[in-house]
């Protein structure tokens, strides 16, 4: 049994329901055992050795992780742990989903979460970055592939500054490690950020700055891109815009990380910024993490469409800091952009490099 | 064959599950009693409902309706299996009237929506239980639930005009009507209220609905004594002044609130009342200053209008009911002899018998509750992990109930009888009992409505 589970920490819920005013699966489904609190009793009678029925699967494979559930406890229950722990077990149990099990295949074959077989710097216009550096942007598997222009600028707006980048990056292990599988690519991109000598490794995607934060040694500091905006900036001479956005916490920064400031500042030294009905410690998740997006889309849609349903209105543009949460409420017809493209449009004009095109 | 579970697809489709973890889901509310369902059926309407108990009774298989499953007796609980009626789904609000003061909703809905759709139109639904933000009206009826704000608005029962109920039978009968008063024939709402799904299912609600006040203060005073405290209250109530709520904190529980807040902004070393008035500006300024003569004896006094000054001293009132746990993770708080309720004069003397209870039995208690109507919550806490620490609170709680009773009190002034009272409702009631169970044969011959609670 996985040490996380611990059957203590499972009996500090005493059951109070709090957690179902705010859980955003329960909301959609409505079954108890979709509630933080039913997916304890889950995970207790996994603990006590019982064999999980399908139910028992969905219950536990739907969570998100967003940990609003634990924001709001009462007993201050570490929910997402313990849902993580349960996972582990399913894994170890050799019960692990085909979203699961394609997304291991995927990553052990081609070092990406989304088995992409092409070259991982594609994205890269900065064709000359240095060997060695003070910080590595470390750019994730949705940027590199999904979203190259993210990728793209981001580096050409900090690599000035003195970043670079990893020459073989992998993917840093948070879609496994969520959903309850140990990857093995940690070892990997450990070499690699050693390799350029930085001390400071720099992400603007929330899956991999909690994993490099928390699942990582300590033997650098994680620097999320929107601290590292708002340490610089003053160098990078922005030009104020006259227009109105919003901001989404993805739950990675926020809620597991508390970096709820620096994208707010970064947005407000650029535009005007109006909050969405849930914020901060508050924001509803997007629907889209925790493996719930790969294993069970409708639902994960379904609620990217409730957390627009959170935008103040009159404004259109949600800027966030998470690629996943952009995908997600994108799907869901949200007009979302990364903090970077914001930070893109607001350069002077010479400073625009190639990657500065807006949209993606 | 056709089994349970194929009859309830064939009504309500994939709202109806055997699944055995869905099933574990649904076997227990916040009490610690337990009961596995045979099924779990999530219905959401009322024809629905009728056609599941209709066929219940037709196969003899009990039916336990639940809210949220916040309960802290076991009242939604399926002690005796069957079927598990969740109705939380059924959340609508069905219409408001603000023109005759009242709303319709089905029973699913939760309070503190209900307010906040209440709230742009100036109006409230008062009761205030500490779970509204996920509790059900629908199992607030049923238990006749309330809170803080009871005190001056009444409870649950105070607020419903009339019920929609599926009776054991399957019939759907209103229980009330549109008017705010009425004086014809038996009582069936009060009936029904209270009556924690033993009698019949509620479908929707009327509820009335009340102007917010516009202002509020707040006095907190600090007393040497329980008895000095609740002294001040009783002459507060003779002073004319309707507290919109009337709270007391123990020195224990005053003591564990600032080891959790080193901040916290109450004095420690006293047992405090709290004292909140509500109306307008003018009329709350006077209520303090009556308040504050009627709290003569106390040692300190403070008022408090600010809306965030008063916030700070409800957030260290909300921490009460999980603040030992945070302060050592071995220990959990057991929702046992905690809601007894005795008249005002003899809380007092309520607090000195749980005092010795708890030291007797070599466990922590917080003394905290609802002074203004006698309802007192006793927090006990123990590592759960330790049968003899398990059997130690058995008995306490046990021992809190009849010196409530002794005191001329009830064994739940608002959190309900469920399973977990059930044994004392023969002391309480003695002969009315029998006409409760008069009353039950009568509507549920079958003894299919949730069978096993209220000592029926």
């Amino acid at each position: 049994m996985t040490e996380e589970l611990d059957i203590r920490e499972i009996l500090k819920c005493v059951r109070c329901g709090t957690c179902r005013s705010v859980c955003p699966v329960f909301r959609e489904l409505g079954w108890e055992s979709t509630s933080a609190r039913g997916r304890l009793m889950v995970a207790g009678h996994l603990l006590d050795g019982g064999l999980p029925d399908e139910a028992a699967l969905a219950s536990l494979r739907s969570c998100t992780t967003c940990a609003i559930c634990r924001e709001i406890c009462p007993a201050e229950v570490d929910s997402p742990r313990l849902i993580e722990g349960a996972r582990r077990e399913l894994s170890s149990r050799g019960l692990l989903s085909e979203a699961q099990l394609k997304l291991k295949t995927r990553i052990q074959a081609t070092g990406n979460s989304l088995g992409e077989a092409r070259d991982r710097l594609a994205w890269m216009t900065e064709k000359e970055v240095p060997d060695r550096a003070e910080a590595v942007y470390f750019a994730g598997c949705l940027n590199s592939y999904r979203y190259p222009q993210v990728a793209a600028k981001t580096l050409s707006i900090i690599k000035p500054l003195g970043v670079t980048v990893l020459k073989n990056e992998r993917c840093c292990g948070s879609p496994l490690l969520r959903t309850g599988i140990a990857p093995d690519t940690i070892d990997h991109n450990l070499e690699q950020i050693r390799a350029t000598g930085a001390e400071t490794v720099i992400t603007g995607c929330a899956g991999c700055y909690t994993t490099l934060k928390k699942d990582y040694p300590p033997e650098f500091e994680v620097l999320s891109l929107s601290e590292f905006l708002e340490e610089h900036i003053s160098d990078l001479k922005l030009e104020p815009l006259d227009i109105t956005v919003t901001y989404h916490d993805p739950c990675h920064m926020g809620r597991h990380n508390r970096i709820f400031d620096p994208p707010r500042r970064v947005i407000e030294a650029i535009c005007n910024l109006e909050e969405m009905k849930g914020n901060r410690e508050e924001a509803r998740c997007c629907g889209g993490g925790g493996g719930v997006r790969s294993g069970y889309p409708d639902l994960s849609l379904r609620m990217a469409r409730r957390r627009l349903e959170d935008l103040p209105s009159n404004v259109e543009t949600i800027v966030t800091t998470c690629p996943l949460c952009v995908k997600n409420l994108s799907d869901a017809g949200g007009k979302a952009i990364d903090l970077i493209d914001l930070v893109a449009q607001a350069l002077p004009e010479h400073a625009r490099g190639s990657g500065s095109s807006p949209g993606h | 064959m056709m089994t349970l579970i194929d009859d309830l697809r064939r009504l309500v489709g994939d709202r109806a599950t055997d699944s055995s973890s869905e099933r574990l889901c649904y076997s227990r509310d916040a009490s610690q009693v337990r009961g596995l369902p045979d099924c779990v059926v999530r219905p959401l309407n009322a024809i629905e409902v009728s056609e599941i108990v209709r066929l219940a009774g037709r196969l003899g298989v009990p039916v336990t309706p639940r809210g949220a499953g916040t309960g802290l007796a076991g009242g939604a609980v399926p002690v005796s299996g069957g079927i598990l009626l969740d109705l939380s789904g059924m959340d609508r609000i069905l219409e408001l009237d603000l023109d005759d003061l009242q709303v319709q909703i089905e029973p699913g809905v939760i309070p503190e929506r209900l307010n906040w759709a209440l709230k742009e139109h100036g109006f409230f639904f008062p009761p205030d239980p500490g779970s509204s933000a996920m509790c059900t009206i629908g199992g607030m009826i049923a238990n006749n639930a309330s809170g803080m704000r009871c005190v001056k608005y009444g409870t649950t029962r105070e607020h419903v005009l009339d019920l929609e109920v599926v009776m054991a039978d399957g019939r759907v009968i209103h229980t009330g009507s549109r008017m705010l008063k009425s004086s014809a024939g038996y009582d069936l709402t009060r009936l029904m209220v209270g009556s924690e799904g033993t009698l019949g299912i509620i479908t929707a609600a009327r509820l009335k609905i009340t102007p917010l006040p516009r202002a509020r203060r707040l006095i907190a005073a600090s007393f040497s004594t329980a008895e000095a405290g609740a002294r001040a209250v009783i002459e507060a109530f003779s002073a004319g002044i309707v507290p919109s709520a009337c709270e007391i904190l123990d020195r224990t529980t005053l003591s564990v609130l600032s080891r959790c807040n080193p901040n916290l902004a109450l004095p420690k070393e006293w047992d405090l009342i709290l004292f909140e008035v509500d109306g307008t500006e003018q009329s709350t300024a006077e209520e303090a200053e009556k308040i504050v003569s009627a709290c003569s004896s106390a040692i300190a006094v403070r008022i408090a209008s600010g809306k965030e000054e008063m916030e700070e001293i409800w957030a260290a009132r909300r921490l009460v009911g999980a603040a030992v746990s945070r302060l050592d993770s071995t220990l959990s708080r057991v929702y046992l002899g905690e809601d007894v309720g005795v008249p005002i004069s003899q809380i007092p003397a309520l607090i000195a018998r749980v005092e010795r209870i708890a030291e007797e039995a070599g466990i922590p208690a917080m003394k905290y509750g609802h002074i203004g109507d006698g309802n007192l919550h006793a927090a006990l806490f123990i590592d759960i992990t330790d049968e003899d620490r398990w059997r130690a609170l058995e008995r306490a709680a046990d021992r809190i109930h009849l010196a409530a009773l002794d005191l001329g009190g009830t064994v739940s002034a608002e959190h309900g009888i469920g399973l977990a009272r059930a044994r004392y409702m023969e002391r309480q009631w003695g002969e009315g009992l029998d006409l409760m169970r008069s009353i039950k044969r009568a509507l549920d011959p079958q003894g299919i409505l949730n069978p096993g609670k209220l000592g029926l």
